[in-house]
């Protein structure tokens, strides 16, 4: 049974009480950031652990999801999942005008599309995905100006839908949450969301949930050739 | 009293027994959004009583914040019918669910505090905790994302304090077990330092135990031996232990310091009244120093819950026996000095503080055999404020008066943390 109301998306029109709020991958703010992320990406904080070795340990199915229909960057619907079977998608929900969370979990996954493709192998079976939680402002055509900046070396699709009512169901079935909050003008402004980036298998298996404290390139391709041991 | 304690004294300082624990918006998963504003209510999970009122385990919700009108009144009592020895209780990743166990029963409870923080409504429960998993005795509820961690006080076959921790999906699919490991089979609390990719956990005593009458316990020299004295660093990601550090007396409650550069916890050992600090050393792995001593050891205070502030320099300590907090500077972590102390009650178990450091909650209650042990069986819910000198009480809820039961682990809720809720004037789709 899943948690249905988590995910729905609101619009509060009552003061923000909750400008109180902190967390690993917590966005309250609006800003630029994606552009940053764009021309130069953060670097990684430097390690200070060392990454478990792919393949020592496991990674049971913590949740399955289903098919869902978005829009690609041609406007055209795509599956949300689009694998064959042996391969993993990474999928992050960013909105483009997000001022925190959203551009680290997309300039983690710029470092990983760089990774990859250091090991064909590897990058062959793995698809990253980019989901919009804005339909309304970002919209097919901001989507491929996304991509286009970004350059992707490997399978990097970016997907947004034609409607809140049509993205609803998607969270809500990941678990993800997301709550409009207004700005000055009593409009909607941020997004608040918890960062979440999920690794699914062919399947609809979710395998893996990176949140703030996890989004270490080192710990993702660890689970990547731990998922694919033909690849490591 | 007098009697308890000495007996307390002459096994607490030959073994190492645990007791209480807890959680407070300092001391909560790095994975969890903080209440860093004006809490408005704290949600108290609540034993039952024989006798008293429904006599039945509730979900007790306390109005906190001084600007409304329900300030240091109950606001909703959601009564689960039964008693389950409740225990401890945790939030979900999003904050949208509490968690909340019973030691006795292991049935798990989860409460919707999400739709409306003002009502929390009951909309599961997972009733087969020991089957799924092999562990009784659900104690800590520590939220990961997508996941609740689960740790176990003993398992179902023998009912001692060897054990293991469980994972759930938020959905309360079970997704994993993992067993404590050889020469550290006993276990409490865990806690995790995402910086550094290492989980601390801590260790107890099974349910053959803690679910004794106290004295009569305390009569058992066998069963006294059967206490943890050790905390185990884990590599979290692979959920591996890595280290058996040892800490006599039954370390309980760990408390992660939140400076990212601080890479250090503490705990208490309850029976040796002892602070420990467990520390990353230069080569990567840890050590468990002994950092400070609460009360007279001799004495046997019992510690029990802690609390860490924000700025990782003061620590709050509550011991059981003597009913009293004590406020130790801890900004040398190594060598903590007691700055503070006041009385709280006849006894005292739990410790909250919201996250600016302003206000403290306390709660009275145990464990159902073991309150009122050697003192008056007061519960109570008292709150105060700190000015970083001492405490200032601003209200008391008698919970027996009240005809509510025994009350134990606290969280806090938010009016309009997700959004505001229908009743603040939502909500316009776009």
């Amino acid at each position: 049974m899943k948690h249905r109301s988590r995910a729905r998306t609101r619009r509060a029109l009552g003061p923000c009480a909750c400008a109180a709020l902190l967390a690993f991958g917590w966005t309250p703010v609006r800003a630029d950031a994606h552009d940053r992320v764009t021309h130069a990406p953060p670097a990684e904080a430097p390690p200070r652990f060392e990454a478990p070795a792919a393949g020592s340990y496991e990674l049971p199915a913590i949740d399955r999801v289903g098919q869902h229909q978005l829009l690609g960057t041609r406007g055209v619907a795509e599956p949300l999942i689009a694998l064959k079977d042996g391969e993993l998608a990474l999928i992050s929900f960013v909105y483009l005008q997000c001022g925190e969370a959203c551009p680290l979990s997309t300039a983690m996954l710029r470092r990983l599309d760089g990774e990859l493709a250091k090991d064909p192998a590897l990058a062959r079976r793995v698809e990253l995905v980019t989901v919009s939680f804005d339909p309304q402002r970002d919209t097919p055509t901001q989507m491929r100006a996304l991509r286009e900046k970004l350059e992707p070396k490997g399978r990097w699709r970016f997907l947004t839908a034609a409607n809140e009512a049509a993205l609803r169901p998607v969270l809500a079935d990941f678990g993800q949450d997301a709550v409009w909050i207004p700005g000055e003008d009593n409009a909607p402004d941020s997004l608040r969301h918890v960062l979440k980036v999920f690794v699914v298998d062919a399947n609809g298996a979710v395998r893996q949930i990176y949140s703030t404290g996890f989004l270490d390139t080192r710990l993702v391709l660890a689970d990547l050739r731990t998922l694919l041991p033909s690849a490591r | 009293m007098a009697t308890v304690q000495r007996a307390l004294s002459l096994v607490a300082l030959a073994l190492g027994v645990a007791f209480a624990a807890a959680a407070d918006e300092t001391c909560q998963s790095p994975y969890l959004p903080k209440l860093v504003g004006q809490e408005d209510f704290v949600y108290v999970w609540t034993l039952g009583v024989d006798g008293l009122g429904d006599g039945s385990d509730k979900l007790v919700t306390v109005g906190v914040n001084p600007a409304r009108g329900d300030y240091g009144k109950i606001v909703d009592s959601l009564s689960v019918g039964g008693r389950n020895e409740a225990h401890h209780a945790g939030f979900t990743d999003d904050r949208r669910y509490l968690w909340a166990g019973g030691l006795d029963t292991s049935v798990i409870f989860v409460f919707d505090v999400g739709s409306d923080p003002a009502q929390p409504k009951l909309v599961r429960t997972i009733e087969d905790f020991p089957e799924k998993t092999g562990w009784i005795g659900p104690h800590t509820f520590y939220p990961i994302p997508g996941r609740m961690l689960i740790t176990g006080l003993s398992n179902a076959s023998d009912k001692s304090g060897h054990t293991g921790y469980a994972e759930y999906n938020n959905d309360g699919t079970l997704v994993r077990t993992v067993r404590m490991p050889p020469g550290a089979e006993y276990g409490y609390d865990l806690r995790i330092n995402a910086h550094l990719n290492r989980m601390l956990s801590s260790s107890f005593t099974g349910h053959t135990n803690y679910m004794r009458k106290l004295p009569e316990l305390l009569g058992d020299a066998e069963a006294m031996k059967k206490f943890g004295n050790s905390m185990v660093v884990w590599d979290f990601h692979a959920r591996r232990p890595l280290q058996t550090l040892s800490v006599p007396g039954a370390p309980l409650e760990i408390r992660w310091a939140l400076g990212p550069e601080h890479e250090y916890a503490f705990t208490s050992a309850a029976l040796t009244s002892k602070l420990w600090g467990v520390f990353r050393k230069s080569d990567g792995t840890f050590e468990a120093v002994e950092v400070g001593t609460i009360g007279d050891p001799a004495k046997t205070p019992l510690p029990v819950d802690i609390s860490l502030s924000r700025d990782d320099k003061t620590l709050f300590v509550d011991t059981f026996f003597d009913g009293s907090v004590r406020v130790f500077d801890v900004s040398n972590p190594r060598s903590a000095k007691q700055i503070y102390e006041h009385k709280i009650g006849s006894q005292v178990n739990m410790v909250s503080q919201s996250w600016d450091g302003k206000r403290l909650y306390f709660t009275s209650s145990l464990l159902a055999n073991w309150d009122g042990t050697g003192h008056p069986d007061e519960q109570f819910l008292k709150a105060f404020t700190w000015d970083g000198a001492k405490l200032t009480p601003t209200f008391a809820i008698d919970f027996t008066a009240e005809k509510l039961g025994r009350p134990h682990h606290m969280h806090f809720g938010q009016l309009g943390f997700w959004g505001a809720p229908a009743r603040a004037g939502e909500v316009a789709e776009r």
